[in-house]
């Protein structure tokens, strides 16, 4: 029922459901790990945790952007594997080319992007085909500057990247500050609360006079320039980062989008959300680890976290219960 | 004999004969939510009468022929069918019953040629040539399905090809289809409901020579309209609804319009209305319209001054919403329209239009956004500090504009999806005003908002009018344009036929205006000239349609497969060798399969992406049976165990996407994730291996060629004939094509679609026995890479991700192409890269060139 004032209720900050959702379970997570598995929550664990959260964290907010579009970008392995392949082959060992390595990396990342960008918001192709040619010509790149053998990474990323700062991994920092730059701005400018607007229907957001394509477009190029920054940490955390370093974070990418609430069929992003998801996942694998269930465990574990976190959003739930709970409403019978 | 009481329905005796009503409907009600949409109408139909029902827009006429149709279940009445009365009226029954309706919108299916429509929609029987016979009055009755319902077309003077997919037709030739469609189950009742709104002359005189005929047959018709025109050239008698309730019947020759009129008109007042603009004459004039065409309506002409409410009456769709989305930049125009001395573009008016759709659900609320964000996103530079928003600002200024309206919500970041409809209405009127509009558009403002509401709502119209913003109202009821402005144009198939000003504008003269109109419909929305005659474009046709068709791709398909192979021979003759022929196409035997089951997926408008791990996990599953120490039992075991395990997964994806709502990329991305897991549960790391006796048999070959190709090209072509041929390919195509379509005309799209899914597993499995012996061995790491795989040779095949419309055939020659291009590369000595480049362009070149094909053949059709 609505109630009956004047003068509306002005908003309060509130935890979104997916922030909820998936803080409790890692909450609960780590409970279990401290009971079952302490050895989990060792210093060294964490510190071997955490580099790779970071990363995935990054990868699945630059998916998020893309979902909050209504598409899915399947790019990602050859997105991270790209920006990988180019600022460990490029400099090979060399730190002062580094730098212009980095910055080759995002002009492919933008180029991909703006590829991507340009196939679905322009031509209106689908997104899954779209994203799926462009990661197969991004892993041409891949084997054309690396011939598909990994490469030691240099010295100065893997100190940067890989290092420690106050005993806190520094890609933990580089996630914070990618993760507070894209909260800001999805939240926070006129370009973000318009772009959410666009995701949630792009019909009336056309009838409003607003401009869809460019922002679905921009959608896929910040999600490939997250992605190069991803593979740049993934690079210095990793001594000798294969060709196919990708591979393992598109799947991971779109469950911890799905896990932090964001809808598949576009509209509002749950960032925050989004990140805890990518530390709840990986700390389901350190906990894993440390209690001996196989690899399959955690898989099935992410399938069903798929699962329960869509099936949060798409089913009528009240409806559900008012299945259970009363009787079917009769139906008026045809008087005769 | 005028019946002018509410309540009672005494027949006309006069007129009713002793014969009985084919359909009877007696005191019927309806309410929906609380709100009456019928109330005790009683109404009956006599074999071989034109029976017309009049109403306005929300008399509850359309309802009434729901309840006749089965669609919707009366809250109380009786039914009568032929004298019978019927307990509970279901859509099949009502078929069976020789109960036929031709709705407004026509439930045809754009991706499908003319003859599957008719195909997919009518039974068997109708095709068969005893039934022609019987019923058309040509000796030669009897023919071809093709001869049959090219006669259907003829007899409704409709003259597509019946090749040609219902997509290119023109709104009035899918009106057309559709008629022809009713007509050709030879009903005992025919509905049609406002069946001349998109037709021309040529196509109205037809089409009333067809209903005569049908009721000289002995049919009996129900027509719905808006125009007395068409009552009296049709109907022996006529029924007027008004608000839901019964207002009277008499026969045709014995009342006048005006009668008929004062009927129709005089609909209970359900709000107040603030005061009229006061005019002076020193107003300036501040909006002007000279000339305004667009799609849809044609040379509207209107001025207004300061302070004055334009209103654009007329029913529903004669070209008010598309005037309105002119008017809001949605839609390009011609002649001018003048804003506060100014001449305004498309481009400023999307911009700085303040627009209220009809539909708020699709076009005017982000539902799942809060009510602050949906009233702020229009305006949100003006809450800029620096870079950012300031959100203090932006909640007072958002939130006074909401208070100053009255919006009434649990707070100001509720989810503007459980606001009532009047409170909707109201945040996307406070976004309206907070973007500082140049004019308000407002289309059915009121629509789906309670009465209290509607006060607030027309005050505040008022209010912005008089603030010196222009205000256009389009309204399909009467009463309220007579209430709340101050000019109004009438709108008749997109002509402005009445231009009423200050106390002239009543709900009489408005209806009077409207539905005594003769105009001709300009064919809405395309204003396109009819296609010429079959006879005078036979040249082109022929090849335009191929090109057109499902099987250009495939075309295309062979002739690169062809230059390719020529070229990597001349480069290397060991390519032909029989070595290589057999192990490429022992490979595509195993993408093929897979990729055969992602066709079925697509064509449902879906995705499978579980189809990968579905076939690696079979193959694990397979490796604890198909061993060599294994007896025949176990293998045979294993054999119905993979099955059993394809059902299963293709009905839980099925299942998620239909009862789970799950999208189809959520639902198969879960079961792509589980079965990955379970594959590693089975085996952390490959073992197993597969029996030498297995491989053998499945190894076969006749000449270089693998016996498992032989099979799948066989397979393809069963697939192919039944998509074209049978009833099921037709439902299949049918659904992905228009899922709302398809279930209006009986098509049932949860088993449909669960089928297609468990179908796409059964074919994963049989990839996954080819699979198994090419691996050799229980790898938990393999197959995954086959869901990608599949989905680019599908594309490459020419199937439409959209839905609708595909081919087996050219997914048979994308899965060839893409492992001739793989195995192209050894032989031309290139480096993996050059697999990865092939690969990507050929997927993108072929979703380009296939999807920009198909809409410049969209924009030149609209350009026509």
């Amino acid at each position: 029922m609505e109630r009956q004032v004047t003068g509306l209720k002005r908003p309060r900050r509130r935890a979104s459901k997916g922030l909820i959702t998936v803080g409790v379970a890692l909450v609960i997570l780590l409970v279990a790990s401290a009971v079952l598995a302490p050895s989990s929550l060792s210093q060294g664990a964490v510190l071997g945790m955490l580099p790779f959260a970071s990363v995935l964290a990054v990868v699945g907010l630059g998916q998020m952007l893309v979902v909050q579009q209504g598409g899915i970008d399947l790019s990602v392995p050859g997105a991270v594997s790209l920006a990988i392949v180019i600022v460990s082959r490029i400099p090979n060992g060399d730190n002062a080319l580094l730098v212009p390595a980095i910055l080759l990396a995002f002009g492919f990342a933008a180029a991909a992007g703006l590829l991507n960008g340009f196939l679905v918001g322009r031509l209106g192709l689908n997104a899954i085909i779209a994203t799926l040619g462009t990661n197969a010509l991004l892993f041409a790149a891949v084997l054309g500057i690396s011939g598909g053998s990994p490469t030691t990474t240099t010295r100065l990323l893997q100190s940067v990247a890989g290092g420690l700062s106050f005993g806190i991994p520094n890609s933990v920092f580089f996630a914070a500050v990618v993760s507070v730059v894209v909260i800001v701005l999805v939240k926070k400018t006129v370009a973000g609360r318009r772009f959410e607007a666009i995701g949630a229907n792009p019909t009336a957001a056309r009838a409003t006079g607003l401009r869809v394509r460019v922002h679905q477009t921009a959608a896929y190029v910040w999600a490939q320039l997250l992605y190069c920054i991803a593979g740049v940490l993934l690079a210095g955390i990793t001594a000798q980062p294969t060709a196919f370093q990708g591979n393992t974070y598109l799947i991971p990418a779109v469950a911890v989008v799905v896990l932090g609430g964001t809808s598949l069929l576009g509209g509002r992003g749950f960032p925050l959300a989004t990140v805890v998801a990518a530390v709840f996942l990986s700390q389901l694998d350190q906990f894993n680890l440390a209690v001996g269930v196989p690899y399959a465990v955690r898989t099935l574990v992410q399938a069903a976290a798929l699962a329960v976190g869509v099936a949060l959003y798409t089913i009528d739930w009240s409806r559900v219960r008012g299945r259970f709970t009363s009787s079917r409403p009769t139906k008026v019978a045809t008087t005769v | 004999m005028i019946l002018l009481n509410n309540q009672t329905y005494v027949p006309a005796d006069d007129l009713v004969a002793v014969s009985v009503p084919t359909l009877s409907l007696s005191d019927i009600t309806k309410t929906y939510a609380g709100v009456v949409a019928l109330e005790n109408v009683s109404f009956d139909v006599l074999p071989g009468e034109v029976h017309a029902l009049l109403g306005e827009n929300g008399a509850g006429k359309s309802t009434l022929m729901n309840v006749a149709s089965g669609t919707v279940q009366p809250d109380s009445g009786t039914i009568r069918v032929g004298g019978e009365t019927i307990d509970v009226l279901s859509p099949a029954l009502a078929a069976a019953s020789g109960i036929a309706i031709v709705h407004q919108h026509p439930a045809v299916l754009p991706d499908m040629t003319v003859l599957e429509n008719l195909q997919v929609a009518l039974p068997a029987s109708a095709f068969s040539s005893t039934a022609a016979s019987s019923a058309s009055s040509a000796p030669d009755a009897a023919g071809s399905v093709e001869q049959i319902a090219g006669r259907m077309l003829a007899e409704m003077g409709l003259t597509a090809h019946l090749r040609d997919r219902v997509e290119t037709l023109t709104v009035a030739q899918k009106h057309l289809l559709e008629i022809a469609k009713a007509l050709a189950l030879k009903p005992r009742i025919l509905v049609l409901d406002e069946p001349t709104a998109p037709l021309g002359q040529d196509s109205v005189d037809l089409l009333f020579a067809r209903v005569r005929a049908a009721v000289a047959d002995g049919t009996s018709v129900i027509y719905i309209t808006h125009r007395m025109a068409e009552v009296r050239q049709l109907a022996t008698r006529v029924t007027v609804l008004r608000d839901g309730r019964f207002r009277g019947t008499a026969a045709v020759a014995e009342i006048t319009d005006d009668e008929l009129l004062a009927l129709i008109v005089g609909r209970k007042l359900e709000s107040t209305f603030p005061p009229k603009h006061e005019a002076d004459g020193t107003e300036p004039v501040n909006f002007v319209l000279k000339g305004f065409t667009g799609p849809g309506f044609e040379d509207v002409n209107a001025s207004t001054t300061r302070g004055q409410i334009l209103g654009v009456a007329g029913v529903v769709g004669n070209g008010q919403s598309e005037l309105l989305r002119a008017l809001a930049g949605l839609e390009s125009f011609t002649g001018t329209a003048t804003v506060a001395d100014r001449a305004v573009t498309p481009t400023e008016l999307l911009h700085r239009a303040g627009y209220m759709p009809a539909d708020r659900h699709r076009e005017g609320l982000m539902m799942t956004l809060t009510v602050q964000e949906n009233a702020a996103i229009s305006a949100l530079t003006k809450f800029k500090k620096f870079l950012v928003l300031s959100s203090p600002r932006e909640v007072t200024e958002v939130g006074s504009t909401l208070d100053s309206l009255n919006v009434k919500a649990p707070a100001m970041d509720a989810v503007v999806s459980s606001l009532s409809g009047g409170n909707q209405q109201k945040v996307v009127m406070a976004r309206a005003l907070l973007s500082e509009p140049l004019i308000v558009v407002a289309d059915e403002p009121t629509q789906g908002v309670d009465v209290g509401a509607r006060l607030e709502i027309y005050k505040i119209l008022r209010q912005v009018s008089a603030s010196g913003i222009p205000v256009i109202i389009a309204s399909s009821d009467a009463k309220e344009l007579e209430g709340l402005c101050d000019q109004v144009i009438v709108m008749s198939r997109g002509h402005a036929v009445d231009l009423i000003v200050g106390d002239e504008i009543t709900e009489e003269r408005i209806v009077r205006a409207a539905v005594s109109s003769t105009t001709h419909t300009i064919e809405v929305p395309t204003v396109r000239k009819q296609r010429p005659l079959a006879g005078t474009k036979v040249r082109s046709e022929g090849f335009a349609r191929f090109v057109q068709g499902d099987y250009a791709p495939t075309v295309l398909l062979v002739g690169i497969i062809v230059l390719l192979g020529a070229f990597i021979f001349s480069q290397n003759a060991r390519y032909l060798s029989a070595f290589n022929i057999y192990s490429v196409l022992t490979l595509v035997a195993a993408l093929g399969f897979i990729a055969l089951g992602q066709t079925i997926a697509l064509i449902i408008g879906g995705i499978d992406l579980s189809v990968g791990p579905l076939a690696g996990f079979l193959v694990v599953v397979g490796s604890f049976f198909f061993n060599d120490d294994k007896p025949l039992s176990i293998v045979a075991l294993g054999l119905v165990l993979m099955f059993v395990v394809a059902i299963a997964t293709g009905f839980v994806n099925g299942a998620l996407i239909r009862f789970g709502k799950f999208t189809a990329i959520a639902a198969t991305l879960t079961l792509y994730i589980a079965l990955q897991g379970l594959s590693f549960l089975l085996r952390d790391s490959p073992d197993g291996y597969i029996g030498s006796g297995v491989t053998a048999v499945m190894t076969t070959k006749v000449g270089p060629v693998p016996i498992a190709f032989i099979v799948l090209v066989v397979v393809a072509v069963l697939l192919e004939f039944a998509l074209r041929r049978t009833r099921w390919g037709r439902r299949l195509r049918a659904t992905g094509s228009s899922e709302e379509s398809a279930r209006r005309i009986g098509v049932n799209i949860n088993k449909t679609v669960i089928l297609a899914y468990m179908l796409t597993s059964i074919f994963a499995f049989v990839g996954a026995i080819m699979l198994m012996v090419q691996i050799g061995v229980g790898d938990p790491a393999q197959g995954v890479s086959y869901t990608l795989t599949s989905i680019t040779a599908v594309v490459l095949g020419g199937t439409s991700l959209l839905g609708g419309r595909g081919t087996f055939i050219g997914t048979l020659f994308g899965s060839i192409l893409l492992i001739q291009v793989l195995n192209a590369t050894t032989f031309l000595g290139l480096s993996q890269m050059w697999q990865y480049i092939f690969q990507g362009v050929l997927i993108l070149a072929a979703a380009v060139l296939y999807s920009v094909a198909r809409s410049r053949k969209k924009k030149l059709e609209a350009l026509a």
